[in-house]
């Protein structure tokens, strides 16, 4: 299988402050849907960054689609970014344009004509079940389906590569594991999938591969759910 | 929907360009739109920045104009040589009266310069006292109307160098230092211009730098999602263009207003002096002139500060 992402001993540091990842390695193919798990200030977050070139390794490579991202050069990065899909925890959306802009901003970014971006947008935004909404600001809708106006634009320019940070963080469980199973059914139609989150029973809900991080380092382990933390206090007090 | 495609059909790099910024163009415009009131207040200063050297060109092109008038009721007096008869001189007057150049002649026998000097000065009796009349004869010559400074310089040696002139004088002291008077204004003006130019600078820099501060999280999500920075910078060059477009036309409305106002009270003034000259204003190349000067302005204000300021604005 062709190989999309490979981590090559990969180190980041804040400027002047401790290893956020240190010596961190592994390969994703193309088509794999992966989960990145691991506690707060694990480093989940700056691995999707450094994936998206939101920040450079200090040490180590990086190499997406094929491209070396410690060589890229700063005015290339744009162009980089627009092949991967992002989506965050915020949902990072312009609160002064109307859905249909916001799906429609990477397209009118990479200047499609007017014709072909009224068609896209739909599609996406059929894709996320939000068709009827073209015309509501992000403010009047619920977190759900704001999240998903975020998803519609990630996928709205067809990316190999979807990267989303905490997407269900701010959703309840239903809205949650509806956003999760729409990740499956794009991962299912070819696109590969990283989803950096807390929520082990969406993962339990989904099973796929999974890259657990502690300390910044890859391990073993797997995330500990709150029911089996509770039983863990539990023996503590007793 | 296929969520994998390669390779999607995209408008060649030109139409793209052209594409967005007219959409740019009306975006922006839209914008503004949208705070009419803020707007039309940064337009206004940068129309009176503009017409006050504006006004100031103007003002000294009149008063140029005014003092280039005058130059043509100057007179060049020539004193004639004492051995020269009074038939001889008169003739010589009327010899002149028939160059080119010249618009009246005058010719003083030295018996009616004494007979005006007696008149005039109230020193007849010291007149008395000489032998002889010491006055000399004189043409008083009028040029032609509407003649350059050089023109007439040429006159004056043309006439200077007749064998019977023992010395032409033009009596132009005062218009030099006008002249030079006037240098120094257009000088001034020509500073005032440049500094002017400058506040139009910092003002639409500032405007903007606020424009870019409300918008940083919208920035910020641009850069997420692979915007290039010139597609980030391009909103923000059209609104200094509009401002640099609005307070031009401002500042040609205000010029144009001012000199309206002026011409009544200028033509009484200059029905006074004789002068058939009114008030000249902007004309229209001058006119468009201004506004493209705003437009620049504008642009340039705003390219300097979105430059600094987008470098600074970096994804959390």
């Amino acid at each position: 299988m062709n190989e999309l992402i490979r981590f090559d001993q990969v180190s980041y540091r804040y400027p002047g402050g401790q290893d956020v990842l240190s010596d961190v390695s592994f390969s994703i193919a193309q088509g794999e849907m992966v989960y990145v798990t691991g506690p707060s200030g694990a480093g989940k977050t700056t691995l999707l960054r450094l994936i998206a070139l939101l920040c450079r390794a200090t040490r180590g490579q990086v190499v997406v689609m094929g491209q070396n991202l410690s060589v890229l050069k700063p005015r290339r990065i744009p162009e980089f970014r627009q092949r991967i899909g992002l989506v965050f925890q915020n949902f990072n959306l312009l609160y002064d344009r109307t859905v249909f802009d916001n799906v429609a901003l990477p397209l009118v970014i990479r200047g499609y004509t007017y014709a072909d971006i009224g068609r896209r947008v739909r599609a996406a935004l059929d894709a996320v079940g939000l068709l009827g909404k073209e015309r509501a600001l992000p403010l009047t809708l619920s977190g759900g389906e704001q999240q998903r106006v975020g998803i519609a634009r990630a996928i709205v320019t067809k990316p190999a590569l979807i990267l989303a940070d905490e997407p269900t963080g701010n959703l309840d469980p239903e809205m949650a594991l509806e956003v999760m199973r729409g990740f499956q059914r794009f991962n299912e139609a070819g696109v590969t999938v990283m989803i950096a989150t807390h929520a082990i029973d969406l993962i339990e809900a989904i099973p796929q591969r999974n890259i657990h991080l502690e300390h910044g380092h890859v391990t073993d382990k797997r995330p500990t759910a709150a029911s089996q933390l509770r039983e863990h206090m539990h023996h503590g007090l007793g | 929907m296929a969520l994998v495609e390669a390779g999607m059909e995209r408008p060649s790099l030109p139409a793209r360009w052209a594409q967005d910024h007219l959409r740019v163009l009306f975006f922006s415009l839209g914008k503004i739109g949208r705070a009419p009131i803020a707007a039309a207040f940064t337009a206004l200063v940068i129309g009176i920045a503009l017409a006050l050297p504006a006004g100031l060109y103007v003002a000294t092109q009149n008063l140029a104009d005014v003092a280039y008038g005058w130059q043509s009721s100057l007179q060049i007096s020539l004193y004639l040589k004492d051995g020269v008869s009074a038939e001889r001189g008169a003739a010589l007057a009327r010899e002149l009266d028939a160059l080119p150049g010249v618009g009246e002649i005058d010719y003083i026998s030295r018996e009616r310069s004494l007979k005006e000097f007696r008149e005039k000065s109230g020193f007849g009796e010291a007149l008395d006292l000489l032998d002889d009349n010491p006055l000399p004869a004189v043409i008083a010559v009028t040029p032609a109307p509407q003649q350059t400074q050089d023109q007439i310089e040429a006159l004056v040696a043309k006439l200077a160098a007749k064998p019977e002139v023992e010395l032409a004088k033009l009596d132009r002291e005062w218009l030099d230092r006008l002249y030079a008077m006037l240098a120094i204004v257009e000088r001034s003006v020509g500073i005032l211009a440049v500094l002017l130019g400058v506040a139009v600078l910092v003002i639409v820099g500032n405007t903007i730098r606020l424009d870019i501060e409300s918008r940083r999280e919208e920035i910020e999500v641009m850069k997420l999602i692979g915007a290039p920075d010139r597609f980030i910078r391009r909103p923000f060059l059209y609104t200094g263009f509009w401002y640099g477009l609005g307070g031009g036309l401002l500042a040609w409305v205000l010029v144009s207003v001012a000199i309206a106002l002026l011409t009544a009270p200028s033509a009484e003034l200059a029905a006074d002096y004789d002068s058939p000259l009114g008030l000249t204003g902007l004309s229209p190349a001058a006119g468009l002139g201004l506004v493209a000067a705003g437009i620049v302005l504008g642009w340039v204000g705003a390219l300097v500060t979105v430059s600094r300021r987008l470098a600074s604005i970096q994804p959390k």
